[in-house]
């Protein structure tokens, strides 16, 4: 049965698309803003661009002071942040309802006219502060670099989907005032972009706040769209065996997926979630409970839009256990689900863990207005926030199967392995 | 046309919000339910919050509250491991447990058309595990992997040395929750049993829910799967105040290969029973609580140094602490730790009234943002029980804020941060941080490794 948030939608005469959820059962609003941009659309040479706007933006534009964002914001009671991904960037607060008019003025200043504040000076200080996230987030925490070597093994080099958001420190680097601006003159414009507003507010009210706050923004020209990243399942088994000073050794695989918003791409999901999901999955109760040849297991889907998606299986081997053998087991099991299929009550447990998943992502206003934008700027239609959870619940048991037997196989993946260095030693 | 705002449009007045409300009934076995009824909220919690400090754990086998608490859904009476997963998962819920100092959390969510089945599997959890000796041996097993993995986490050694070096070691939270491999590893199933039956039953415990309660009974729904429970557990023990190491000191850690340094500076703190507790928060959220707070406004926004800085004032039940934590590149460390150092301490000269009323702004509305979600809820009123104040706390907690004037939030800064010292706390390479930290001249000087 389909969920029953209300939808409506209007298109500004500059191409902005507004989506409006209104709930007046909370006191508070969620605006949300997903921009057609990811790092999937960077050229190369811009790597990491798509992320550094995600700083920039909040480093002030024309009538905004540098921080006066945060502090505006803050003041009102908002909590507030920004995340750049694959295939979008998006900006987001929540506040009480009397602040939609400062969120709306804010987040229209900034896409009007942020780079009447982009120099020299604040485009040094948040590269920096970039080249920190990095360390932090990347190079500072063991198997870090695990999905960026993972999607350079799984992706072609000039595939959209080769190298990570955070992007290479030496494009930044080599960046100039002028590279950002033209990167934003390109793709950060009312006509590409969805603005959804969800929570306290009439649904009349937001649509005209939004007009008074974007309707004088011009529309840019068309941006180039991404390339075509279609591709199908990897044919062959491609390796990176790393040798390091890791607390356990470690073994990551990815395979390609179907593209996002298809059945067979649900199918795949859920096949991943069968093997990897929850304390009942096949790989933890072989693995971990039975043979404990693994301290823990993990994967899943990545849905992504351009052509391709992928999905993770990942092992941490036991002390003492070889990491071959967490290997061999992982891929035993992946090619048991490949040849003999599911069970129907396996299907109802991943089906049934997705429905909750779901429903807790709607459960906030924030949570909703990021799905909204995500439905409406990806697919055109914010209304399959309600239809999504039948979508899943669709997937059969021959469809899993199917999805499995083509594109998750021991023969078809993308391989990192990490050995602390005397194992790797005693091997050699 | 629209003549283009050049100045930020006047933020309406918020509505008026207050915490939830519950309906308090009890079980058949004297353990008290609440419900917190929030229409729309299809996903609930059930969360069952148990008296448990851990001073109860015998030195020699710390560790034994959280393995013991990570066995309960390892096999109960009536079901094995695997089987008890099944069924849970099955009905599309979701467990965990949590161990803090002074009590455990066991919760499920789940879709609010799956309660009852639900809740029965947590109270088989919580009333009837079996402690197995190869469920247990597996989960110790497991442990020891985790502290490997903790030991490579730099956030992690930091918290280790922090606690380590800021409690007396005669203070249980000196030393890791979760225990270390010579505490852990000669656990055994009939010691953790022994545990569990000492310190789990239902005079410890409350039951919370929260969630769409339309049309469904809840109270009823608890009942019927905890009115049963019996124990021969005995009171809760009462936690001594802490003891704290007072004075200006470095602790490094050497971490090898390191491209950034963990900093965790800080001090004792208040708790919440203290009528401070609330201007405390104000002057933290002014000093280092956000992005646009002091610190950062330095650290990540002026100088580049890290990908941000927080600080915070924390509490379990009795003593409390205060810390900024972050990362900064390892040739400016001793730097942004002079910065860091500088900024906590002239911010005992005075907070401005205009810092001051922002912050209050701040806290004060987003509170409804920060319980929104049931789960939320839940969590709130959990860590209430825990920390023995009553369930409604968090409107006690934004009334102090709201009468928080800047003399006060000053106040309750001066009277813990930089008053007996402060503890710094360096993880990364220490060949490279070493010099950068003598010509600081912090105080006394411990390296680790």
């Amino acid at each position: 049965m389909p969920l029953t948030y209300p939808i409506a939608e209007q298109t500004l005469d500059n191409g902005l698309r507004v989506v409006v959820s209104s709930d007046r059962a909370v006191p508070i609003v969620a605006v949300n803003l997903w921009y057609d941009v990811g790092s999937r659309h960077e050229p190369p040479g811009l790597t990491g661009f798509a992320h550094l706007f995600e700083h920039l933006m909040f480093q002030g534009s024309r009538n905004v002071a540098s921080g006066q964002h945060f502090s505006l914001l803050e003041t009102a009671g908002a909590s507030l942040n920004a995340s750049t991904f694959f295939d979008r960037t998006n900006y987001f607060e929540s506040l009480p309802s009397g602040g939609l008019d400062l969120a709306l003025w804010l987040e229209a200043d900034r896409m009007g006219y942020l780079l009447d504040a982009v120099n020299q000076e604040n485009l040094d200080n948040q590269r920096d502060v970039v080249k920190e996230e990095k360390r932090q987030s990347y190079d500072n925490r063991p198997y870090g670099d695990s999905y960026e070597r993972l999607v350079k093994l799984t992706f072609p080099a000039d595939h959209p989907y080769a190298h990570m958001t955070i992007g290479s420190m030496a494009d930044l680097d080599a960046a100039s005032v002028e590279d950002v601006h033209a990167f934003f003159r390109t793709y950060y414009g009312p006509n590409n972009a969805v603005l959804t507003i969800v929570g306290d507010v009439a649904e009349e009210d937001a649509f005209d706040a939004a007009k008074r706050y974007f309707g004088h923004l011009p529309a840019v020209p068309k941006p180039p769209a991404a390339p075509d990243g279609t591709i199908g399942p990897l044919t062959e088994v491609r390796r990176d065996d790393v040798v390091s000073d890791v607390p356990s050794d470690l073994v990551t695989m990815m395979f390609r997926l179907p593209v996002d918003g298809t059945p067979e791409l649900d199918a795949a999901g859920l096949a991943l979630d069968i093997l990897a999901a929850g304390q009942s999955g096949r790989l933890n109760r072989r693995l971990v409970r039975d043979e404990q040849i693994a301290q823990s297991v993990s994967g899943g889907a990545l849905p992504l839009i351009g052509g391709v998606s992928f999905g993770t299986l990942t092992g941490i081997a036991s002390d003492g256990v070889d990491l071959q053998k967490v290997e061999d087991a992982l891929l035993e099991e992946i090619e048991k689900l490949a040849e003999h299929g599911i069970t129907g009550d396996e299907l109802a447990t991943v089906q049934a863990q997705a429905e909750r998943d779901w429903l807790e992502q709607l459960a906030t206003c924030a949570g909703r207005a990021d799905e909204i934008s995500h439905h409406a700027l990806l697919f055109g239609d914010p209304n399959r926030i309600n239809t999504r959870i039948d979508q899943v619940k669709a997937v059969t048991v021959e469809q899993v199967q199917a999805a499995a037997a083509q594109w998750i196989r021991a023969s078809g993946r993308a391989q990192v392995t990490y050995r602390q260095s005397e194992t790797a030693g005693e091997q050699a | 046309m629209n003549q283009v705002l050049t100045t930020p449009p006047a933020v309406g007045a918020p509505r008026p919000w207050k915490f939830p409300q519950s309906t308090t009934t009890s079980t058949a076995a004297g353990t008290p339910v609440h419900v917190f009824d929030r229409p729309g909220q299809y996903v609930a919690t059930v969360r069952v919050t148990i008296a448990m400090p851990l001073i109860a754990e015998p030195r020699e086998l710390e560790g034994i509250a959280t393995i013991m608490s990570r066995t309960l859904d390892e096999g109960t009476e009536l079901r094995s491991a695997n089987d008890f997963a099944a069924a849970l998962e099955r009905h599309g819920a979701a467990y965990g447990v949590d161990v803090s100092s002074d009590a455990l959390h066991v919760e499920i969510s789940v879709p609010v058309s799956h309660l009852a089945p639900a809740v029965q599997l947590l109270a088989e959890a919580v009333t009837r595990p079996a402690f197995n000796p190869a469920d247990v041996g597996r989960h110790v097993t497991i442990r020891l992997g985790e502290i490997n993995q903790e030991r490579a986490n730099a956030g992690y050694r930091a918290r280790e040395a922090f606690a380590a070096n800021l409690f007396d070691p005669s203070t249980r939270r000196s030393r890791p929750t979760a225990g270390t491999p010579d505490t852990i590893r000669p656990l055994t199933n009939v010691q953790v049993a022994g545990f569990y039956r000492d310190n789990i039953g239902p005079g410890r415990a409350q039951i919370l829910f929260a969630g769409d309660a339309t049309g469904v009974d809840v109270a009823a729904i608890v009942d019927e799967a905890f009115g049963g429970w019996t124990s021969a557990s005995g009171p809760a023990v009462d936690t001594p105040e802490p003891l704290y190491i007072p004075g200006d000191r470095v602790v490094l850690v050497d971490r090898p290969g390191s491209v950034q340094s963990q900093l965790l500076i800080g001090c004792a703190g208040p708790d919440r029973r203290d009528p401070a507790w609330g201007a405390a928060a104000v002057a933290n959220h002014v000093v280092g609580g956000t992005i646009t707070s002091r610190v950062d406004t330095v650290l990540r926004e002026e100088k580049g140094y890290t990908y941000g800085t927080r600080t915070s004032f924390a509490a379990p039940r009795k003593g409390g602490t205060f810390s900024l934590g972050g990362a900064v590149r390892t040739e400016v460390t001793g730097a942004a730790i002079g910065d860091a150092l500088r900024i906590l301490r002239e911010a005992r000269d005075g907070l401005t009234e205009q810092e001051v009323q922002e912050a209050k702004d701040s806290l004060i509305r987003t509170a409804p943002l920060r319980y929104e979600q049931a789960d939320s809820v839940a969590q709130q009123v959990g860590s209430n029980i825990a920390n023995g104040v009553p369930i409604g706390f968090a409107d006690t907690y934004l009334a102090q804020i709201a009468a928080t004037t800047a003399a006060e939030a000053t106040d309750a800064y001066r009277r813990y941060v930089g008053t007996d010292g402060l503890l710094v706390v360096v993880v990364g390479e220490a060949k490279d941080i070493r010099p950068q930290l003598t010509a600081l001249e912090l105080g006394d000087l411990i390296d680790l490794s």
